[in-house]
């Protein structure tokens, strides 16, 4: 026997493509998707790369596909929207290679600006919908997503959520997948979508659709699971785990293929029991299927149509609807639970810990700068989101990524004067950035765009980019120059070092003076990527009368103390608050007097 | 639920708490049982508050579980959120000298909490404390503070030896693993048997 291995539900999706022969995988960054590819990035036979953005992902895998491999690309959900406008119309090219669409779910929000049901896509594309609900399941399931993909000619989507994609469960592993080597072939009609062949092709969408609904009715996907009590669960992906486990007895149909619903195998379900219940998080996708159907179905009006589910949950909300005593038959369902009852209550009361930004990062040093300043600063999503929180405020909005370019110049064009200002991190410029400036530029929309070149997607836990051409495997590649890049489309650029604040002040100062449209490229590698300490930071307690200046930077190297301030020990020695004191009552060690330069 | 432990691990991030989770799962399945697992990450490196949570039984099907049997807290603060994870009878195994004072502290905007044994005992909890911080150091890194506490957290779970010795080495970098190694045996022998109990 093979070991077992223990996987996250991205590790076994990635070591699923590989053992599917997959060849060719690619996706843009983002919780919960991000280690699908960095897992197939460290696995033999497969290619692995980070693309710009999802639409540009898609494109990619879409081209390898053509190509006639096999070809999965990740994202997380939000991710779908950016590659909404390519995905739609793969429905109707379909594919050549199989193509798997992994669209990583975040219900409840751990680290998205939505909770969006990427179920509705299946629908809305008349794609198939695979949801496998544990790291087993991850793993063979992309295989039986390729199989479909081939056999009905459509890209499939393959959606996990935060808890598969981070939980972790035992994997056999299984034979490798022999494959057909596949040709390409030209073929107009079905590749180019000019109106007369998409209608031809949107017909084909149509039929392949019904062919999908009969193979979901015979699919070992989909499983009718005998109980012994009178009631059934209708349910998918991890919500089907916290069912099982809140109601032992119950009978189950688990969906591994939620779209198309297969509506013979719900209708069995409901000659076997007196009651059914659906429990799936977020929207009642299946629910309004089975409404639809003309069945009586127990689901959103008991539970949660936000957030996460558990069993705990599912256990509450379902148990006095299943546990009443059945119109048709009588035999008492549910034992009581155990432990509910005295359900520990959680410690109030406590000091919260949201996340900050770093001791010595320097996107605190441009907001900085910025503050002193009247421009609104449109925000955009990386670490730097962190600074529109307390102390620090320093961002008036935060829509998806790459908006804040386009806000500042729709802001400015609006009131006819640089009024806004755009903050944007180098990862997000490449993502969606370049394409509003662009447009800003041709617009001739006023503004400061400054991009906060860390050099690296630093929020996301370090990828590469096209700025710093590191690839998941952490070889190097080409490089692409912002300020060439900016000076190519007609934008001004200044580069300058952000560990240096005087000039980072005075680079964007100019900027905010200057006429028409600028980019300043505030530069400094993440501070987590650069261990060793610029310089040790002293008080003079003499000095320093609390006035908080400092505290304001939200630093979490300084903390008050009796009258004066103190730094901790994960200080960094960046010195930005030296900058701030008006009382030069903090210094470099070493440096001659209160306020001199320090060591950098 | 029917016959399933759950072990919550929490902290904030950077304090090693996915490996820990790696090495009890690895543990677990070494001794044959079904494991679930999953964890709570996208901010851990921002200094956010980090939850893992493992799982283990005959047959074990959710990843997640809102209450624990026990916690292990590699933080004072954190040990008291903990608290509200455990069910009647738990146990929460803390590194009470390892105190990382939140922004809100340091600004003074919130009380850091004071004696966890009273609050443990008001709650009906054990409480198992640990330097891990000493033992960490002894084994030779501060990092192994992680390790020094599983050790710790090892006499009230029920695993064999040897089964965390496979745990040990199949989840910790073969770099690193001598050292985390000696963390471990310092942090199951730190509890002595009356701090137990029967
Ligand atoms: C459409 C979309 N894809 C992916 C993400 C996940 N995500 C959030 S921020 C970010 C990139 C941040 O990198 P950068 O702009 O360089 O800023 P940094 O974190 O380095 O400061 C990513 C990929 C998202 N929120 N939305």
């Amino acid at each position: 026997m093979e070991r077992t291995l223990f996987f996250s539900g991205n590790e076994a999706i990635a070591h699923g493509a590989v053992r599917a022969g997959a060849v060719f995988a690619c996706g843009y960054p983002g919780t919960p998707s991000t280690e699908i590819l960095e897992t197939a990035a460290r696995l033999e036979g497969i290619h692995a790369q980070w693309c710009v953005n999802e639409k540009v992902a898609l494109e990619t895998a879409v081209g390898a596909s053509l190509a006639g491999r096999r070809a999965i690309v990740t994202m997380k959900h939000v991710g779908l929207n950016v590659a909404a406008d390519p995905f739609m119309t793969l429905s109707l090219t379909g594919v050549n290679g199989g193509l798997v669409i992994v669209s990583a779910d975040d219900p409840g929000m751990h680290s998205s600006q939505n909770e969006q049901d990427n179920r509705a896509y299946a629908k809305f594309a008349k794609v198939p919908m695979l949801e496998p609900s544990d790291s087993q399941e991850a793993y063979d399931f992309v295989a039986e997503a390729f199989a479909l993909s081939e056999e009905f000619d459509t890209p499939v989507l393959l959606r996990s959520t935060t808890r598969l994609s981070h939980g972790r469960g035992q994997v056999i592993p299984r034979v490798s997948v022999v494959l057909e080597p596949r040709d390409y072939a030209r073929d107009i009609s079905k590749y180019v979508m000019v109106p007369q062949y998409a209608r031809l092709r949107n017909r084909l969408v149509l039929e392949r659709f019904q062919k999908l609904r009969a193979r979901a009715e015979e699919s070992s996907l989909n499983v009718l699971e005998a109980g012994t009590a009178d009631v059934g669960i209708i349910a998918a992906g991890v919500a089907y785990t916290y069912a099982r486990e809140a109601f032992p007895k119950a009978w189950f149909l688990k969906l591994g293929m939620s779209h198309p619903l297969p509506s013979r195998k719900v209708a069995r379900l409901f000659q076997q029991v007196a009651r059914v219940a659906v429990v799936e998080e977020l929207d009642p996708f299946i629910e309004e299927q089975v409404r639809a159907l003309g069945l009586p179905v127990v689901g959103k009006e008991a539970l949660p149509a936000d957030g996460e589910l558990d069993q705990d949950i599912v256990f509450r909300a379902l148990e006095p609807f299943l546990s009443r005593r059945p119109p048709r038959r009588r035999r008492p369902v549910f034992p009581p639970a155990p432990r509910l009852a005295d359900t520990p209550q959680p410690a109030a009361g406590l000091p919260v810990r949201p996340p900050v930004l770093c001791p010595g990062c320097t996107h605190r040093s441009v907001f900085t700068a910025l503050r002193r300043h009247k421009l609104a600063p449109m925000g955009d999503i990386g670490c730097y989101t962190l600074g529109a929180l307390p102390p620090l405020l320093a961002l008036d909005s935060c829509l998806c990524m790459g908006a804040s370019i386009g806000m500042m110049a729709g802001f400015n064009k609006a009131l006819g004067r640089k009024a806004a200002a755009a903050v944007i991190g180098d990862s997000t410029f490449f993502h969606s950035g370049v394409t509003p400036l662009i447009d800003a530029y041709y617009n001739e929309a006023d503004g400061l765009v400054v991009v906060l070149d860390n050099r690296t997607t630093a929020m996301t836990g370090h990828q590469g980019h096209p700025g710093t051409g590191l690839r998941p495997d952490r070889s190097q590649g080409p490089t692409v120059d912002i300020k060439k890049l900016c000076e190519g489309i007609g934008v001004r650029c200044h580069t300058v070092d952000a560990n240096d604040f005087g000039v980072l002040d005075a680079a964007i100062k100019a900027e905010v003076d200057a006429p028409g449209l600028g980019v300043v490229v505030a530069l400094a590698p993440c501070v987590l990527m650069v261990r060793e300490k610029a310089g040790e930071i002293l008080v003079d307690d003499e000095r320093c009368n609390l006035c908080g200046l400092c505290l304001d930077l939200g630093c979490p190297a300084l903390a008050p103390a009796e009258g004066t301030v103190s730094v901790t020990d994960v200080c960094t020695g960046c010195g930005l608050c030296i900058e701030v004191c008006r009382r030069g009552a903090l210094s470099y060690a070493g440096a001659s007097g209160a306020g001199a330069e320090g060591a950098r | 639920m029917n016959g399933t432990t759950t072990v919550s691990l929490v902290g904030v991030g950077g304090q090693g708490i996915l490996l820990a989770a790696a090495i009890l799962a690895e543990t677990a399945s070494a001794e044959g049982l079904d494991v679930k697992a999953s964890e709570v990450k996208g901010m851990a490196q921002r200094g956010g508050s980090v939850l893992s949570t493992v799982r283990f039984g005959q047959n074990v099907w959710s990843p997640v579980a809102r209450h624990a049997d026990v916690v292990i807290a590699m933080e004072l603060l954190e040990g008291h959120r903990g608290l509200g994870l455990l069910v009647p009878q738990g146990t929460l195994v803390c590194a009470t000298t390892t105190r990382i004072v939140p922004g809100s502290v340091l600004r003074r905007e919130e009380e850091y909490p004071g004696d966890l044994s009273a609050a443990a005992a008001a709650r009906g909890v054990r409480l198992i404390a640990v330097d891990a911080e000493a033992l960490a150091r002894e084994a030779g890194t501060l990092r192994a503070v992680n390790v020094a506490l599983l050790g710790a957290a090892s006499t009230v779970l029920p695993f064999a030896a040897a089964s965390w010795r496979r745990g040990l080495a199949a989840a910790v970098p073969a770099k690193i693993l001598e050292v985390n190694e000696r963390a471990f045996a310092l942090g199951r022998g730190a509890v002595s048997n009356e701090e137990v109990g029967p």
